[in-house]
């Protein structure tokens, strides 16, 4: 199947190296301490941050340290056929996993002992690169809630069909069965902390893919600033001077 | 099995491997002595039967006791060990001493200690301290001090590398004259070193080439002869110079 | 609270500064260098499909076993691989019984990432009846011993059992030539597994600030790490899965480094795997020699039982061919002449001990 037309355009009519449309809203969640929506395109996701607050689990307390925890979960209605199991399959598990132990690389712990941080995220609806539109609305959720962080942390995904490097692969694009790259970095330093590939690429060209996913991940920090920016001037005409 | 000849085991058994059941003292035979039983024995009616596995040791009067070696350590009062801090609480520091439970470490039992001056640990500190007492089903307690109030050594250890060893491992390091993977590698490097009853020994050096020599030899030396020891030094010394 | 504080294994502070300095003067807790694997040993067990993987205090098995199964829809043609890991209490005191945690669950998704969606074992020869039955093979990873890095451990275990693992051959036969049969092991061979490429895993562990690279994290050197990197990669160059979940951000020279290493100490553990395969093979090969010379003594005695397996008549043919030699006319190795077999009983009583020495022993 082609996903590249000869002259250059994907199924959905973007280039090799464009990304999907963002679209980003803090606040979703009105209960939570800090939320967030975020749309890459199709892919639409929700996140809620509570916290810090006292540890529900007494056992599982951290005295140097804040306990993160994080949940992933799709909608029932969120892919096309019904899921049966929203939660606790392993694929589920994993991605929780990752999102919490890459925001746990920015969030400042150490400032909040014997407390616990939740993230729970949510895909509304899936064509593709949920595992990134998860980390950046838990990202700005995080933002919202004020928690301590060292930096923003971005995620972009990108693979290689028909010889081109694709930036933002969408579902056709990812089950088609090629290389998925998954990068989140740290803006400020360029640092990558997430970073997942599955499928086969020899050396080089995965160089090239990861570099292509670094770019879509700056992209994404700068909207993301945009939106924190306006969010936070908006916050100071009520409270402020 | 031993019920066959009672009055003959008492002299046999001393400095003798027993196994849980053996049989080792009959009381029937001895009258109007009192008998120390250290760890290791129990009193079953008129007979004194092993409870572990290891060697019956006598000592002058009239003290028995089976010596084994365990990756766990039973605390027993007036051992000094090497202990963790895990928590701080008002009146006491919890430390783990790898026994069955936590043992307390009260926050004036520092020599000098008012509550004016308490030591700030924080979690992870590793401490040398003294069993004060080691009751069955308490905690047991500790102190920095020893038995006449002065500090003499007790406190935490600062820098330096520790490992765990079986208990057998670190009493044989603690013996008198001097063990001989000690002695060999006293003669070349130069190196701090505190042995805890409990298995756990710190080392201390100048260069961490020399810390990572001696935690191995001794690591190595758990099963090997005295002759051994010292051809394993040599060998270790003569291959990193 | 206390219960669960007194069981855990705890960390001293010393032990963590100690290792981040001396990692400074390039060297590690156990003596190692920064780039050192521990001493890998693989073994084999008498079944095929079956591995037992030590790399140094870490102990894992793997088992391969394999079923006739449907298809699934959208891949009638291919057979499936599946991975799953039993983390079992003995091998680390965090470990809890039951329902696996989140680090089993990442475990067995990064292994049958790399197994899988790299096509390291061909599925399409798995598959028997197309769109109704298919092979399907599971991986069972069973953790012993937890001594630091199970992620490299679990795979060269998987990847042993499946060079090891042999499939039982199965044909279509019967009236309409749709009924399946399935052929056990002592009537026809089992079919080995087409195997591409081998591809390894290999884990950095990243310490400190400076985020100082080291290979093959040990237990303790684990506790300490700030992050964590498992490549996948084989011996073509090319790049099979890639999993860094998290934890210290690192650079992306780096990354591309520790790429350039792992294809190196990739190479090294697929030598070493395919050696203990092929060690393994050559046992496996001289075990059925000597199994068959006894099984086709017994057969030899009673000539007259026609229908006999196929393999006990080409031994017997093998066997006949000799005679030819020695100035016996025999046409046909497959056709069994009851008297000369006869004569040769005898012989072949005293024989049939040494037969891998060959026609020499005649």
């Amino acid at each position: 199947m082609e996903f590249v037309s000869p002259e250059g355009l994907r199924l959905d009519g973007r280039r090799p190296m464009e990304m999907r449309q963002l679209r980003a809203k803090i606040g979703a969640v009105d209960k939570a301490h800090g939320s967030a929506y975020f749309e890459m395109g199709n892919t639409k996701v929700i996140a809620a941050v509570y916290g810090p607050r006292e540890v529900q689990n007494r056992s599982q307390q951290l005295n140097d340290q804040a306990l993160v925890r994080c949940e992933y979960t799709m909608a029932n209605f969120s892919t096309g056929d019904r899921r049966r199991k929203p939660k606790g399959d392993r694929r589920s598990t994993e991605i929780s996993l990752v999102i919490r132990q890459t925001m746990e690389a920015c969030i400042m712990t150490h400032l909040m002992p014997r407390s616990q941080i939740d993230i729970f995220v949510q895909v509304l609806q899936a064509d593709g690169g949920t595992r990134s539109a998860c980390i950046n609305a838990a990202t700005l959720a995080l933002a919202d809630a004020g928690i301590p962080m060292h930096d923003l942390v971005t995620s972009c995904s990108a693979g290689y069909l028909n010889s081109t490097p694709l930036l933002d692969l969408n579902y056709v694009e990812d089950s088609a069965g090629g290389p998925d790259v998954t990068v989140g970095i740290l803006p400020k330093s360029t640092k990558v902390t997430l970073l997942q590939m599955d499928s086969k690429l020899p050396m080089d060209i995965f160089e090239n893919v990861m570099q292509l996913a670094t770019e879509g991940c700056k992209a994404v920090a700068n909207y993301i600033r945009e939106v924190l920016l306006e969010k936070t001037k908006e916050r100071q005409k009520f409270h402020g001077v | 099995m031993a019920i066959a000849e009672p009055t003959n085991n008492s002299p046999s058994y001393i400095d003798k491997l027993v196994v849980p059941g053996d049989v080792v003292l009959d009381l029937s035979s001895m009258s109007n002595q009192t008998i120390k039983l250290g760890g290791g024995l129990r009193q079953d009616c008129d007979s004194i039967t092993a409870m572990k596995a290891g060697m019956l040791r006598f000592s002058k009067p009239n003290k028995y006791w089976v010596e084994s070696s365990q990756k766990r350590y039973v605390p027993s009062a007036g051992d000094a060990v090497l202990g963790i801090v895990v928590d701080t609480k008002a009146e006491n520091f919890l430390i783990d001493i790898k026994g069955p439970a936590l043992a307390y470490l009260p926050v004036l039992a520092f020599e000098g200690g008012t509550r004016r001056n308490i030591p700030k640990f924080e979690v992870g500190t590793l401490i040398y301290v003294r069993v004060v007492k080691a009751n069955i089903g308490m905690n047991p307690d500790l102190s920095c001090m020893d038995a006449s109030g002065k500090a003499a050594e007790f406190g935490p250890l600062k820098d330096g590398y520790m490992f765990e060893t079986s208990t057998g491992l670190s009493r044989m390091l603690l013996s008198s004259p001097a063990c001989p993977v000690l002695e060999a590698l006293g003669k070349k490097l130069s190196f701090e070193i505190a042995v805890g009853l409990n298995g756990r020994v710190w080392v201390n050096a100048a260069a961490p080439s020399t810390v990572i020599l001696v935690s191995n030899a001794i690591m190595n030396s758990e099963t090997l002869t005295s002759v051994q020891q010292k051809l394993m030094v040599d060998k270790l010394l003569q291959r990193t110079q | 609270m206390e219960q669960r504080l007194a069981s855990t294994w705890r960390m001293s502070v010393n032990e963590k500064k100690f290792i981040e300095s001396s990692l400074l003067s390039d060297l590690r807790a156990d003596g190692r260098r920064p780039f050192d694997y521990r001493r890998l040993t693989i073994k084999f067990g008498r079944e095929d499909g079956s591995s037992e993987v030590q790399l140094g205090n870490t102990h894992v098995m793997a088992f391969v076993t394999s079923q006739l199964v449907q298809p699934y829809r959208d891949r009638p043609n291919e057979g499936t691989l599946s991975f799953y890991t039993e983390f079992s209490p003995m091998a680390d005191p965090s470990f809890e019984a039951g329902r696996p945690g989140e680090f089993a669950v990442e475990l067995g998704r990064i292994i049958d990432r790399g197994l899988r969606e790299s096509k390291a074992v061909d599925t399409e020869s798995l598959c028997v009846i197309s769109g109704k039955l298919v092979w399907a093979i599971r991986i069972d990873v069973h953790i012993l011993d937890n001594g630091g890095n199970l992620v490299d451990a679990a795979n060269i275990a998987a990847l042993a059992a499946l060079s090891t693992f042999r499939r039982p051959e199965c044909t279509l036969g019967g009236e309409d030539g749709q009924e399946l049969i399935v052929h056990p092991p002592e009537v026809r061979d089992p079919i080995p597994l087409i195997i591409h490429h081998l591809p390894v895993a290999v884990t950095f562990g990243f310490i400190g600030k400076e985020s100082i690279m080291v290979i093959d994290p040990t237990h303790l050197e684990e506790a300490v790490m700030g992050g964590r990197m498992t490549v996948t990669l084989n011996t073509n160059g090319d790049v099979c899965a890639i999993q860094k979940a998290g934890g210290d951000g690192i650079l992306q020279s780096v990354i591309m480094q520790c790429l350039r290493i792992a294809s190196v100490k990739a190479g090294d553990i697929s030598s070493k795997i395919k050696n203990a395969v092929e060690s393994f093979n050559t046992e496996r090969a001289l075990r059925k020699i000597k199994r068959h010379s006894s099984s086709s003594a017994v057969e030899v005695s009673e000539p007259a039982q026609k229908g006999g397996t196929e393999l006990s008549r080409t031994h017997v043919g093998r066997l006949n061919s000799t005679p030819e030699e020695s100035g016996v006319g025999q046409s046909n190795g497959m056709e069994v002449d009851g008297k000369i077999l006869q004569q040769e009983t005898s012989r072949r009583d005293s024989g049939a001990q040494s037969f891998i020495g060959g026609p020499s022993s005649w």
